[in-house]
């Protein structure tokens, strides 16, 4: 379905990055097809280039056979009338209703009003929302707001669907009920989905194969279960190792030798360098198994797992000067 | 005291001054939302990208803005006559009002459409949108709020300006206050002018809120 040949892209502005460093993928027909990278890894480039909203430098891509760096203006609009996109931030239109959202691409396809009063109930139908058609943007919780997008990317009856960080602004159980949607579709519709995240989670619950995309470079691909039992490339085993840590059950956790803890910084906490300074006053040593920081509206919000070794007395005094510092500390074992 | 014809004239300056208002900001917006589209849609990585152009857009913009009313009205007077055959009296003040508005209307169009999410531009880019069809199927009903207050900010700045274009026989209320309340001394009349201009600032600007919020459906 698709291709992408020694693929490069470089973005120079004050400083020159490169985004893609000779991307080769082959992505097959009717999968639900999964790229993964930390951020900065190049995925949104990736994925941008497959329907021409960024234009590569060099290499070549194709899309059911069409070499996408040869079309411009009408042609490929008309081929990206064929392919749908969703965003992690959505990018409904305020201004317009469920129903006029989802109308959106039928109108500039030109369909009449009959068809499209059809098509719209059908889709609403599909993910769900049929009693919100009337219903703003503003008025919705984001996992409807994503049904919206899903529903409009929808509309024109793609062969392609690509998904940027669908989920990632989504809570758990919502970014489920959303996988499950697209899941449903990629069966019942037989369409290829292409879906870009940094979460293993997402890969592993709903998708066919994956790539692993590391510093503008595809470090190994392959179906999902093998990229994750026998990990071949670094950067693969480093994303797994956060993953399992982070999965593994308190039962798991208690077999440690050495003190575990979990470490919850709020606020401008998260950027200092608490855990080093620690470290370095109390003589113990300290292995982070596991981090995570995440933007709860605009402050930083991170999280740790960190195992500690060294004498008890020290320990203590360590996990008191984190508490003097703000930080919530659970002790996971003993 | 005010007599029944300080009212008819008082009725003919309001009068005047909502037509010069009125036209000013209408053709203002005219030419200046079409001049604000294209510096917004010219400028670097936007949908009809053209640098050179949008630097020029910008630049007689800025010139235009920068000039003073006082003086654009007394520079222009020879292309006021040529257009309207005088260069004073109602229709000619409407001419430097309009030409003082089109540089300020740009301005603020440009603001409102940059406002515009370019996630949900580039979302209708992914769907096969033309140019103009995100001109106005996406960035105009987007904005559309803030354009009317960018119409609106107009109006109110208008009705100032033509107080000024009063000053020098453009007719309307400044004219009225100048000519009774300053030169004869007529404090009545210059505070009733004063009055009416209250008014009509406070009433545009309401039912510019009013139509804009009625509009706004963001968070
Ligand atoms: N338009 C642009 N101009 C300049 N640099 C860019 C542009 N778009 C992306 N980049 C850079 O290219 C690199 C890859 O960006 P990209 O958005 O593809 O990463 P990503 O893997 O999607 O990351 P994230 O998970 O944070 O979304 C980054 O270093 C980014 O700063
Ligand atoms: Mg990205």
């Amino acid at each position: 379905m698709i291709r992408f040949n020694n693929v490069t892209k470089t973005f120079s502005g004050k400083t020159t990055v490169h985004a893609l460093r000779g991307i080769d993928l082959a992505i097959p027909a009717g999968e639900i097809f999964g790229v993964i990278g930390q951020s900065g890894a190049g995925k949104s480039t990736l994925l941008r280039c497959i329907n021409m909203l960024e234009r590569p430098d060099s290499g070549e891509i194709f899309v059911d056979g069409i070499r996408m760096s040869d079309l411009d203006g009408k042609e490929l609009r008309a081929a990206r009338k064929k392919t749908g996109m969703i965003f992690q931030h959505f990018n409904l239109l305020n201004s317009r209703t469920v129903f006029q959202n989802i109308a959106f691409p039928l109108e500039l396809a030109g369909y009449s009003k009959k068809n499209i009063l059809e098509r719209v109930a059908s889709l609403a139908n599909l993910v769900g929302l049929t009693d919100k058609l009337k219903s703003y943007p503003r008025q919705l919780s984001g996992g409807q707001k994503q049904r919206v997008g899903i529903a409009r990317a929808l509309a024109t009856q793609p062969k392609l669907l690509l998904c940027d960080e669908a989920t990632s602004a989504l809570d758990p159980e919502t970014t489920t009920s959303v996988l499950n949607l697209l899941k449903t579709i990629n069966e019942r519709l037989k369409l290829t989905i292409v879906l870009i995240t940094h979460e293993m989670a997402v890969i592993q619950q709903i998708c066919d194969s994956v790539a692993v995309l590391d510093d503008g470079v595809v470090q190994e691909a392959g179906p999902v279960i093998d990229v994750f039992t026998r990990p071949k490339s670094e950067a693969s085993q480093r994303m797994l190792r956060g993953f399992l840590t982070s999965g593994l059950t308190p039962d798991q956790l208690q077999r440690s030798g050495n003190t575990l803890l979990k470490l919850t910084f709020v606020d401008e906490k998260a950027h200092q360098p608490i855990i080093s300074q620690m470290i370095r006053r109390h003589q113990i040593d300290a292995n982070i198994l596991f981090g995570s920081i995440d933007q709860m509206k605009t402050k930083p919000f991170g999280m740790l797992l960190v195992e500690l070794a060294g004498k008890n007395e020290q320990i203590a005094q360590a996990i008191e000067f984190l508490q003097e510092n703000q930080v919530e500390v659970e002790v996971l074992n003993r | 005291m005010i007599n029944q014809a300080m009212l008819s004239m008082l009725w003919d300056a309001t009068l005047d001054t909502l037509i010069m208002v009125g036209s000013g900001t209408i053709l203002a917006t005219v030419v200046g939302l079409p001049a604000g589209i294209l510096l917004t849609t010219t400028a670097p990585n936007h949908i009809l990208e053209q640098p050179l152009l949008h630097r020029a857009l910008g630049g007689i913009v800025n010139i235009g803005r920068s000039i003073p009313f006082i003086i654009l009205m007394v520079a222009i007077i020879p292309f006021t006559r040529k257009l309207v055959g005088t260069s004073i009296g109602t229709a000619a003040a409407i001419v430097p009002l309009t030409v003082a508005a089109i540089p300020f209307v740009a301005r603020l169009v440009d603001g409102a459409l940059k406002e515009v999410d370019a996630g949900v531009i580039e979302a209708a880019e992914s769907m096969g949108a033309s140019p103009p069809q995100i001109i106005y199927k996406v960035m105009i009903p987007e904005a559309l709020p803030a354009l009317v207050l960018a119409v609106t900010l107009t109006a109110v700045n208008l009705i100032g300006y033509s107080a000024m274009a009063g000053s020098i026989g453009g007719g309307g209320l400044g004219d009225l206050a100048i000519r009774y309340g300053y030169q004869r001394f007529r404090g009545d009349i210059m505070l009733i002018t004063v009055i009416i201009l209250v008014i009509l600032v406070q009433g545009i600007q309401m039912l510019g809120d009013k139509i804009a919020h009625k509009l706004y459906h963001h968070n």
